[in-house]
């Protein structure tokens, strides 16, 4: 079943390139695709590499909360959450200190944000057994209606100015190396952190006994408490966890890239935290596999901004904007239903209060 | 409300309560759902969700609304207290706030009804609000989450506008004009809308593309898609904003009673939205299809086995939902805008909060969405009043959702005060009975 999945997902990932080099290829006039290769250097690596930071984030959080039985599908919330709260903690510190450390103060702020808002998640869903999907979305509105809130109470306008942010780290030797070096290790500290967490969160889960735990727990729960565990804290463990993580890719986000806060509409955020469900669906929930599929949706949004400066292709903006979330949808379509752990979306109550 | 009761009835007793509007899905709901405990197959997201707040009783359901409401302004109205410390005011303030939250709640809740302007605002937002409730509340009974109505609305309200300003040379002006403008653009945002709707419905059926996420993304699609068409086709050449020339005379909809003269609500817009809610509760509780449709929504493989086509049932029933936004873009076009402009308010996510509201039942979709249409008017005075920020509304907007989520809390509040209702049907799980 496992290994049917990890087909299937590839076999999706798969398609949808070659469907995305089928259109280039034969509907598209041969001037767009050379335009379109010669986009394809480290930059955009590079910048794949750092749109993928709230995606993978947001998956990698998911995976663990849904393993352990709590679907949480407030990602888009926690992420909107921290990546406001980092940029109006930078805001607030910028003068008193030094730039880099009003930077880092936000992202500090942002992870305890984010994990807050997770935690109040995660008390409503397993104290008060709130339906999950429903306090999710809850989860998602109420960041959607508060973050625009309190810009304007701060700054009297849903936008925030320009506050300090990240700067890049650059690794001394490795920098040098062709290809990789200037694509990988000149990068935004987020994206170190992302691609150390990508592996740890895949150890942590498949070969400790935390993260037996965390999936006996979304399995079959009653098990677990056979044996002792106490099946609630796993959850509410596993359930902060995804908080603390979306509130890095958040933070990574706003801190990272961005530098301001944007309110309208959707917010900054803009659907990533949803995308990022989608990543750990296609994924198979194993955080390798939802890394890749981030680094592909991230991807293709890094392509659509080149695309919307290349002069001769003359495609409207908004046309190519839709390129990732279409490509979503395709994602989701092809990659079907999932195995989800058999006891997600289910309140648990120990026999012995 | 419920004090008379004694607190362990059961709700089914009282199922024979005149007035009971949805008495039959009451019976729907208790049955199914008791043996759906442990069926023991994959539990797929939405119908997890949809059982349980499709279950709870009439009566609980009223409390658990009404309680989840005051619950949320009471946490609004607190994060405005708080948040008027962080900004300055001349003129003092309210215990060290710049904001005092009772003249917030004087100017949500009774500011609304003083004078003609304010109560066709309030009036305006609420029949807004009556489409995209009834579109998410339809979905919800079938087992689906439609987040999707506010591009289904976006889409619709966009074909809307074009096909008036089509037909605008062709068509009578005068009363004419009107009989003959205003069905075919409602026929025309409910035909988009209700295709729009159809696509996520059909990769749920057929691709097993979870919906929640597929209407999410469709909403952007939805709102680049407009943008694009508008800019390159269809744009106004006079204006600066991204919008279509006005749509015919004869297809606005006008306020027609003199009380509302000057505002942009049409008693008409009102009939048709109230004879939408008695329509499409009529369908659910009397026909085959409403039926089939809350069947598959309580328990897919009940309905499976009675021989419903499930998968065309899900592309209905989204088909359907789409419909009703589709027609609340119609009307959004006809009675606000008098043409399509870039930046349509988010009444779709309104919506999931109306139809939760409701507790999903059409019936109560008009009295949530006025309720709701009251604090989004409200918003704009205290905005222009207080100059509390009007986005608090998207603030409760989620709240009230969060809190309609978790009934287990206002059951445990429930037990410290003598008025809770059925306070023992937590644990009343006594199987299968049959009395329905």
């Amino acid at each position: 079943m496992v290994e049917r999945n990890a087909y299937v997902a590839g076999a999706a990932g798969g398609a949808v390139v070659v469907l995305a080099l089928f259109v280039f290829a034969f509907v598209v006039p041969v001037d767009w695709v050379v335009a379109l290769v010669a986009q394809l250097d480290t930059g955009l690596l590079s910048a794949a590499l750092r749109l993928s930071v709230p995606i993978a984030f947001a998956a990698l959080g998911g995976i663990f909360a849904e393993k352990s039985g709590v679907i949480n599908i407030g990602l888009e919330g926690l992420l909107i959450a921290s990546a406001f709260t980092s940029i109006a903690v930078a805001w607030a510190l910028e003068g008193r200190v030094a730039p880099t450390a009003a930077a880092w103060g936000g992202f500090g702020a942002a992870v305890l944000a984010s994990t807050l808002l997770a935690g109040l998640f995660a008390v409503v869903t397993i104290r008060y057994e709130a339906d999950q999907i429903i306090a999710g979305l809850a989860v998602w509105l109420v960041a959607l209606g508060f973050a625009p809130f309190a810009s304007q109470i701060i700054w009297q306008s849903v936008n925030s100015p320009a506050v300090p942010t990240l700067d890049n780290w650059v690794v001394p030797v490795l920098v040098n190396v062709p290809v990789l070096g200037p694509a990988v290790f000149d990068s935004n500290p987020t994206v170190y952190l992302m691609l150390v967490a990508v592996p740890v969160s895949w150890y942590l889960l498949n070969r400790t006994a935390f993260g037996r735990w965390v999936r006996a727990s979304g399995e079959n729960p009653k098990a677990l408490d056979t044996a002792g565990v106490n099946v609630t804290r796993v959850r509410y463990a596993s359930v902060l966890l995804s908080g603390v993580f979306s509130g890095v890719g958040g933070a990574g986000l706003a801190l990272g890239q961005v530098g301001q806060f944007i309110g309208s509409g959707q917010t900054m955020v803009s659907g990533r935290g949803w995308i990022g469900i989608t990543a750990y669906l296609m994924g198979n929930y194993n955080p390798i596999g939802a890394f890749l599929s981030s680094f592909l949706f991230a991807g293709l949004n890094a392509l659509q901004f080149r695309v919307q400066q290349i002069a001769e292709l003359n495609i409207a903006p908004s046309l190519v904007q839709m390129v990732p979330f279409v490509a979503v949808i395709v994602v989701l379509a092809l990659v079907g239903k999932t195995r989800i752990p058999e006891a997600a979306g289910e309140g648990y109550e120990s026999g012995d209060d | 409300m419920t004090e008379d009761e004694p607190p362990a009835r059961d709700a089914r007793a009282d199922g024979g309560d005149a007035g009971d509007g949805d008495r039959t899905d009451v019976e729907a709901g208790e049955d199914v759902e008791r043996t759906d405990v442990d069926a023991g197959e994959m539990p797929s997201w939405s119908e997890s969700a949809a059982s349980r707040i499709v279950t709870a009783s009439a009566k609980e359901r009223v409390f658990i609304s009404v309680a989840a409401f005051v619950a949320s302004v009471l946490v609004g109205s607190v994060l405005v207290y708080v948040s008027g410390f962080l900004v300055d005011c001349p003129g003092g303030g309210f215990l060290g706030s710049c904001y005092n939250p009772f003249l917030v709640y004087y100017y949500l809740f009774v500011d609304p009804f003083i004078g003609g302007f304010n109560v066709a605002l309030v009036m305006k937002e609420s029949v807004l609000l009556l489409f995209t409730g009834l579109s998410v509340a339809v979905a919800f009974r079938a087992g689906l989450f439609n987040i999707g109505s506010q591009g289904q609305l976006v889409l619709g309200a966009l074909a809307t506008a074009l096909a008036l300003i089509f037909v605008a040379p062709y068509a009578p002006g005068g009363v004419l004009g009107s009989l003959v403008l205003v069905p075919f653009a409602l026929f025309v945002g409910a035909a988009v809308g209700g295709l729009y709707g159809a696509i996520p419905g059909a990769l749920k059926a057929y691709a097993d593309a979870n919906e929640v996420i597929t209407t999410i993304m469709l909403n952007f699609v939805a709102t680049n898609l407009v943008f694009f068409l508008i800019s390159a086709y269809f744009q106004d050449p006079e204006s600066g904003s991204v919008q279509t020339v006005a749509i015919p005379e004869a297809a606005r909809l006008r306020p027609i009673v003199p009380f509302f003269e000057g505002a942009q609500f049409s008693v008409v817009a009102l009939a048709l939205g109230l004879g939408l809610v008695g329509g499409t509760f009529y369908v659910l509780a009397n026909t085959a299809f409403g039926f089939d449709l809350r069947t598959s929504g309580l328990q897919a493989a009940a309905a499976d086995y009675a021989g419903v086509d499930s998968n065309k049932l899900v592309v209905s029933s989204m088909t359907l939902s789409g419909a009703l936004a589709g027609v609340g873009g119609a009307v959004y076009v006809m009675m606000v805008m008098a043409r399509y402009r870039t930046g349509i308010p988010s009444l779709g996510f309104d919506g999931i909060t109306v139809s939760i509201l409701a507790g999903n039942n059409p019936l109560g979709v008009a009295p949530a969405a006025l309720l709701f249409g009251v604090m989004k008017a409200g918003s704009l005075s205290i905005d222009f009043s207080l100059g509390v920020p009007k986005q608090l509304v998207g603030v409760l907007r989620g709240l009230v959702i969060l809190f309609v989520a978790m009934p287990e809390f206002f059951r445990m509040l429930a037990r410290y005060t003598p008025y809770g209702p059925d306070v023992d049907r937590a644990v009343a799980t006594d199987g299968g009975d049959d009395d329905g």
